[in-house]
């Protein structure tokens, strides 16, 4: 009976929350006491506006315990809230103000060290309990609440600013904003298999892009984000085969991508297409045409795909983005001259990063070189993939013949 | 809030005095910097070079007096300014502003109580 109600809503009060009392710890302390009280005041007949009440109740039980200190450490006491009556509690609709917007700003503050952001904005926008967001990040869940707690400890301690920025550094901040979101989402997005817990919260994922998508309607990277988290989101039921091992995209059935999902992914993305495309629109580009393809039948649109990561590589010129692009020149130009852009790439920075391996393995398998292939299989496989993925490669491993 | 504004630069780019051409250059910004931030600055110096540093270390509640800073770093702290803030955004704006010569880190650090309390 909770949980949904705080899948849905639990962001939008605990942001609420925290932007009146502008304390983070107040804040989830007060829900958490908000929904144990539900589970008795709600045995019997639930309110008809639950994410209304435990706004309500969350906000007494905080002014209660800035009563209690403010007692304690004999300062100012905060205005009391008038006590709601019965008709309310159950029936009336208190607006919740939505204040995610700043809490996002706040969880991804610049200040706040990069692999807490996300993390954060998991918890505390999305409402994603720790030990979820342990398992997707692969990470001991202590680990995590440590992170957790440092980052909040951080924000009331160096006085983050419970504000949307200013035009200033307004760019520089929703960068950071949208570099965490794909984070958090190539976490959601990393096991394709979908079976794993942490899967379940791409749905949050398609949430807060949305809302943010909503809130800043005239930011083109933010309408890209969102339509590229749909374009991949509409992927998963044919990112594994019944073997439950990694399909390639360019042999995905796209009959088995949802539709509806690729629908909202060019909504968002024809919003932009009248601009200047930034780099995350031409990511969203390079989606939106693998989506575009209809059925196996019809030849992958490889060549499309290598002139957008040209565009790409022209505004946002990186080892990973030279990496992708890659992966296309070699269906067009083929391996040897893919091998060379790859071979130049080995001191990048890539030596941990597993789709370097794997692309290095495949086009040295194509090459016929099909010892150092099983090597950079190895070293892709040494990485520790998900199950997945690992299938996929020692398949691959497996037909390297000499 | 207060926050105090450390600054970090290799001292070596002032030269190997207190009071080369390049020094006086620098304090002639920081003057400026003070003057534009009227009320929101409290208080503030450069420190002499750490060839003048003396550190006294405790270990195990012993106390031994050593020449020079208490770690020898690429960076070195060479002043700072304690200003009034509304939020770390607004000290991140402050130490924007603050001049270095060439490379440089300004390190910002909350006070836990008002200066001089």
């Amino acid at each position: 009976m909770i949980e949904p109600v705080l899948r849905a809503d639990g962001g939008r009060i605990t942001a609420a929350l925290a932007a009146r009392f502008r304390d983070l710890d107040l804040a989830e302390e007060a829900l958490a006491e908000a929904c144990a009280r539900a589970l008795s005041a709600w045995a019997d007949a639930p309110p008809a506006n639950p994410a209304g009440w435990l706004y309500r109740v969350a906000t007494r039980v905080a002014l209660d315990s800035l009563r209690r200190s403010a007692v304690r450490h004999a300062t100012a006491l905060p205005e009391p809230e008038p006590e709601p009556t019965v008709e309310e509690l159950m029936s009336a609709a208190p607006l919740i103000p939505d204040e995610r917007l700043r809490l996002i700003f706040v969880c991804c503050h610049p200040a706040i060290h990069p692999d807490a952001r996300a993390a954060l904005t998991l918890r505390l926008v999305c409402g994603l309990s720790a030990q979820e967001i342990a398992r997707a990040f692969l990470i001991a869940e202590p680990a995590l609440l440590q992170r957790l707690t440092r980052a909040k400890r951080k924000i009331a301690d160096a006085g983050v600013p419970f504000e949307v920025p200013g035009p200033d550094h307004w760019s520089e901040r929703l960068d950071a904003v949208l570099s965490t979101l794909e984070v958090a989402y190539a976490h959601a997005h990393a096991d394709g298999a979908g079976t794993g817990r942490h899967a379940g919260y791409a749905e949050e994922m398609l949430g807060i892009t949305a809302a943010l998508a909503a809130m800043l309607p005239s930011e083109p990277e933010v309408q890209a984000l969102a339509a590229t988290v749909r374009f991949a989101e509409a992927r998963r039921p044919a990112r594994v085969d019944a073997d439950g091992m990694m399909v390639p995209l360019a042999e995905q059935d796209p009959m088995l991508w949802d539709t509806s999902l690729i629908t909202e992914g060019r909504r968002y993305l024809a919003r932009i297409l009248t601009h200047p495309l930034p780099a995350r629109g031409v990511q969203a580009l390079i989606h939106a045409e693998w989506c575009a393809r209809e059925s196996l039948a019809d030849a992958p649109p490889w060549p499309a795909i290598l002139t957008l990561y040209d565009a790409l590589l022209a505004c946002r010129d990186d080892p990973v983005t030279r990496l992708n692009r890659a992966v296309a020149l070699a269906e067009v130009r083929g391996p040897a001259i893919a091998f060379e852009e790859v071979d130049a790439l080995s001191h990048a920075g890539l030596a941990d990063y597993l789709p370097y391996h794997a692309l290095r393995a495949d086009l040295l398998a194509r090459l016929g070189l099909a010892d150092t292939a099983r090597r950079a299989y190895d070293a892709a496989l040494a990485l520790a993939p998900a199950g997945a993925e690992r299938r996929w490669l020692e398949r691959g491993r497996s037909e390297c013949l000499d | 809030m207060h926050y105090m504004i450390l600054i970090y630069e290799d001292e070596s780019v002032y030269g190997d005095k207190n009071d080369t051409p390049e020094m006086q250059a620098i304090v002639a910004k920081h003057w400026d910097l003070v003057s534009d931030l009227g009320d929101q600055y409290k208080t503030g110096a450069g420190l002499a070079m750490t060839s003048s540093a003396t550190t006294v270390r405790t270990v195990n509640g012993k106390q031994t007096i050593h020449d020079g800073p208490f770690a020898e770093t690429r960076e070195q702290l060479g002043g700072y300014y304690v200003i009034e803030a509304d939020n770390l955004d607004d000290a991140i704006a402050v130490a924007r502003r603050v001049p270095v010569r060439f490379d440089g880190s300004i390190e910002i650090r909350p006070l836990l109580h008002p200066p001089g309390k």
